[in-house]
């Protein structure tokens, strides 16, 4: 054998061994404890309670939802529902429930489960309740095995409300018929003693510490999970935090739980994992918005101008640590379904904004100021305190001079969304699995409400977009409705209802031996049950 | 004498309920001028929330009442001891206290014990020395410790400690998930706090050290140490026996206006070592404006101060005779 043809075989026998146990590598291992962090402290166990971030982390593994869902799109497939099937308007669901299905408590999951979860839970108890089921009629339960959902107007994004963050199966038996009554759910027991029939059940809650679920034995996947426990450790400090992952005290930090700069240090480092993927279902969107009852604001040249001072690739690399991308309208580029591919990049030019502003008639005064705004910020950390920052110094390049007024969290929601008192600020939406969810509460006129959060606080009124959206939310998905969203992004993009900024990046950081996270759309608030640890 | 010292006292603590009570009133009144309430950063959680059901929620909490009404449930329900629910928690406000007091107290009191110790003693020391290199080495060395951030101390700690070295562990008070028992657990959390109370205690020690020095060379220039001097005791009996407990009184002082702090914990401290204390608690409770929970940790923690200041001019009489309550 010569020399050439031995490293050859030699190199193939590599190949194939390194394929065999890459191969082993990927059969799931089960047992060890998965170890996550995340800030602030969850206040309950149940998105009823409230849908912040830390709550739908943790309530997710302990609460399933009717279905569950594949991939960047969100396909539904079976879950606690085997099968289902839809009438042929769109007007009838029918859904089979899996049979032997249990209770964390080891009562039986059945149909009245599912019922008493839609009418009475989340229809009013869920901030989203009467987006998804405000069109039920009824909801039939002929066995203990079937639901039939009745709608009074076909809903395109129907099958996309069974995710357990946003419609969490709760059982009946877990509410008292006094607390039902007096409307008192979110005061119930169960908030913070949850009965689920998820992959995980509560251990142990120390409060400003730690919180441990244990793996549910009976499980109805059978031998999942993988994980024997879950524990989230609280800590406070993000340098701390980082810290935590560093030395693989803690194996993940999901949803940019990390300050932007040690996501960036750490993602460097051999034995950690960082990825954006997993979060399309959310798809998450930073803009600028804008108070267009005020004067110049309600001037488009103005917010032409103000788009165009703004360089947006610079924000996304130097204040946001390359975590995201310019946004291009209110759809997110990673929506496989809805965004409109054919929108143009926002161009960045303060040679351009300063014309149009002369060209409108704004002339500069003797201190080269045309005219003053002024600027609040999310109240979320110090990246956004720096973007503020950076929005001044360019749009003081173009004659504008802006004042950065602080505000907590308490204070920025009442002066954005209450009283209307603000003329910039940043804020940041989610476009969740559907557009019609997502995008049309914050532009559509009928959201004009004073007190309404994260709604249409511009009072952004374009009767046309209004009648594209109402149109849209009852097409299926499909060409048709593909072109409303597609005519909706194109005059939103043009009309800056709000300066778009950026595609935000949720940054997830795990340690390489966690598998298994990544799954679809809402990775991290699935429900955690095929993660394994090597 | 004696009978004056009861009296005194008696008329003291009758004095603490109408201060507690006017400092819960004004803490009432004083957050609801912040602006947005627990309803709107709920709502605000949630994302997109419809007024209506902003509303519900402040319906359910009671804060749709005319502000005056809410308050005179409030202080109804504290002259029975009830300090309510926390809003965003649905959880007993005083359950929730005492849930975290356990690991506010180890931490705060170990630390100003260790403090109070070292600086009397390092401050006596430098005292006794004045004008040496011992004596500017602990003044400079206490004045160097006193102005560094103590959240920057602990940093470097747990980088120092945790990362480099990998002896000690970097936050939290157990370790998670162990379900330790008795004397191991113990030990545990003696282990776990070890950097968070140095951290702590660090900062303090300087505190001590210099107030111990200057107090101490003032007695020193007292008539009676002369005498002391001049009766032939020596330098160590006339420190530790005669100048130290005249020196002693700002110290008291200054120990009582700490002990009263204990209930408020160290924020930055327990924010940099996870430390599951009230001062967390209470930098929540403000962002998230759970009032009843901030009114309640205000309540506890005012009741403490008041009550600590009582004790420190009942030990000024121990210490120094001459003071007599009246």
């Amino acid at each position: 054998m010569n020399i050439s043809k031995f490293l050859t075989l030699a190199a193939a026998g590599l190949i194939a061994g390194a394929a065999a146990s890459d191969a082993l590598a990927q059969t799931p291992k089960k047992g060890g404890t998965l170890t996550y962090t995340y800030q602030p402290e969850p206040t309950a166990i149940s998105t009823l309670a409230t849908t912040a971030v830390p709550v739908a982390l943790i309530s997710t593994k302990i609460y399933d939802g009717l279905l569950e869902y594949a991939g960047a799109a969100m396909e539904p497939k079976p879950g606690l529902a085997e099968s289902w099937t839809v009438s042929p308007d769109n007007l009838s669901y029918t859904f089979k429930l899996r049979q032997g299905v249990k209770w964390h408590d080891g009562k039986s999951f059945t149909s009245a489960d599912v019922k008493f979860s839609i009418e009475v839970l989340a229809l009013n108890y869920h901030s989203r309740g009467k987006t998804y089921f405000g069109n039920v009629t009824a909801i039939e339960t002929p066995d203990a095995n079937t639901v039939i959902i009745k709608l009074k107007e076909a809903v395109p994004y129907f099958l996309k409300a069974f995710q357990p963050s946003e419609t969490p199966m709760m059982p009946k038996h877990g509410f008292s018929e006094q607390e039902i009554a007096e409307k008192k759910v979110r005061q119930a027991k169960i908030m913070l003693e949850p009965i689920g029939t998820g992959p995980f059940k509560l251990k142990e809650w120390k409060k400003g510490s730690h919180i441990i679920l244990e793996r549910n034995a009976d499980y109805w996947k059978p031998g999942q999970p993988y994980l024997d426990q879950l524990v989230l450790r609280i800590l406070p400090d993000g340098a701390a935090r980082a810290i935590a992952v560093e030395k693989g005290e803690v194996d993940l930090a999901p949803m940019t739980a990390l300050p932007p700069a040690e996501i960036q240090r750490l993602g460097k480092l051999p034995n950690l994992v960082s990825s954006q993927a997993g979060s399309e279902g959310l798809g998450p969107i930073m803009w600028l918005e804008v108070n267009l009852r005020d004067k110049p604001l309600s001037d488009l040249a103005v917010r032409q101008a103000i788009s165009m001072a703004i360089d947006r690739d610079k924000l996304v690399n130097v204040i946001w640590y390359g975590m995201g991308k310019s946004a291009r309208g209110p759809i997110v580029s990673g929506n496989p379904n809805h965004f409109n591919k054919a929108l143009p990049k926002y161009e960045y030019s303060p040679v351009k904004a300063n014309k149009l502003l002369d060209d409108a008639g704004y002339k500069r005064g003797a201190d080269g100021v045309r005219f003053k705004l002024t600027q609040n910020f999310l109240p979320y950390g110090e990246e956004w305190v720096r973007q503020a920052e950076y929005v001044k110094q360019e749009l003081g390049k173009i004659g504008i001079q802006v004042e950065i007024e602080s505000l907590d969290m308490g204070g920025w929601l009442k002066k954005v969304f209450t009283d209307w008192t603000y003329q910039l600020t940043s804020d940041f939406h989610h476009n969740y699995s559907d557009p019609t969810i997502g995008v049309q509460r914050a532009f559509i006129s009928t959201n004009i409400q004073k007190g309404a959060t994260f709604s249409n606080s511009m009072g952004y009124n374009n009767p046309k977009v209004d009648e594209l959206l109402k149109k849209a939310a009852t097409l299926p998905d499909g060409p048709d409705r593909k072109k409303i969203w597609d005519d909706v992004q194109k005059i939103m993009h043009d009309e800056l209802p709000v300066i778009f900024l950026i595609e935000m990046g949720y940054t997830h950081i795990w340690n390489k031996r966690v598998k298994g996270l990544i799954v679809n759309g809402i990775s991290m608030y699935s429900n955690w049950d095929s993660v394994w640890i090597e | 004498m004696r009978q004056a010292s009861l009296l005194f006292l008696v008329r003291r603590l009758l004095q603490i309920v109408p201060v507690v009570l006017a400092i819960v009133a004004l803490n009432f009144f004083l957050l609801r001028m912040a602006p947005g309430d627990v309803a709107d950063i709920l709502a605000g959680q949630m994302g997109h929330a419809t007024a209506e059901f902003t509303q519900q929620l402040r319906q359910e909490f009671g804060l749709d009442r005319p502000l005056y009404q809410q308050f005179f449930i409030y202080m109804g329900k504290l002259l029975t001891f009830d300090l309510g629910v926390s809003h965003l928690q649905q959880t007993p406000v005083i359950v929730l206290i005492l849930d975290r007091l356990p690991a506010t107290l180890i931490l705060m009191l170990t630390s100003v014990v260790l403090a109070v110790a070292l600086g009397v003693v390092l401050g006596v020391a430098a005292a006794r020395r004045e004008g040496t290199i011992a004596d500017s080495l602990i003044s400079v060395l206490a004045l160097v410790v006193y102005a560094t951030p103590a959240f920057w101390l602990g940093l470097m700690l747990i980088v120092l400690f945790s990362i480099k070295l990998d002896i000690l562990p970097s936050g939290g008070m157990i370790q998670i998930g162990a379900g330790l028992k008795g004397a191991a657990y113990a030990l545990d959390v003696a282990w776990h706090l070890i950097l968070p109370a140095a951290t702590l205690a660090l900062f303090y020690v300087a505190i001590y050290t210099r107030l111990m020095r200057a107090s101490m060379l003032e007695v020193y220039g007292l008539d009676f140490i002369v005498t002391a001097r001049a009766k032939g005791l020596s330098e160590t009996a006339i420190a530790w026996t005669h100048a130290l407990r005249n020196a002693l009184l700002p110290v008291v002082t200054l120990a009582g206006v700490q002990f009263g702090h204990l209930l408020g914990g160290s924020i930055l401290v327990e924010t940099v070592f996870g430390w599951p204390g009230l001062g967390r608690l209470v930098f929540d409770a403000l962002l998230q404006r759970d009032l009843n929970l901030l009114l309640g940790i205000l309540f506890v923690s005012s009741a403490v101060v008041v009550s600590a200041n009582l004790v420190v001019d009942l030990i000024y009489g121990l210490l120094d005779p001459r003071i007599v309550h009246k």
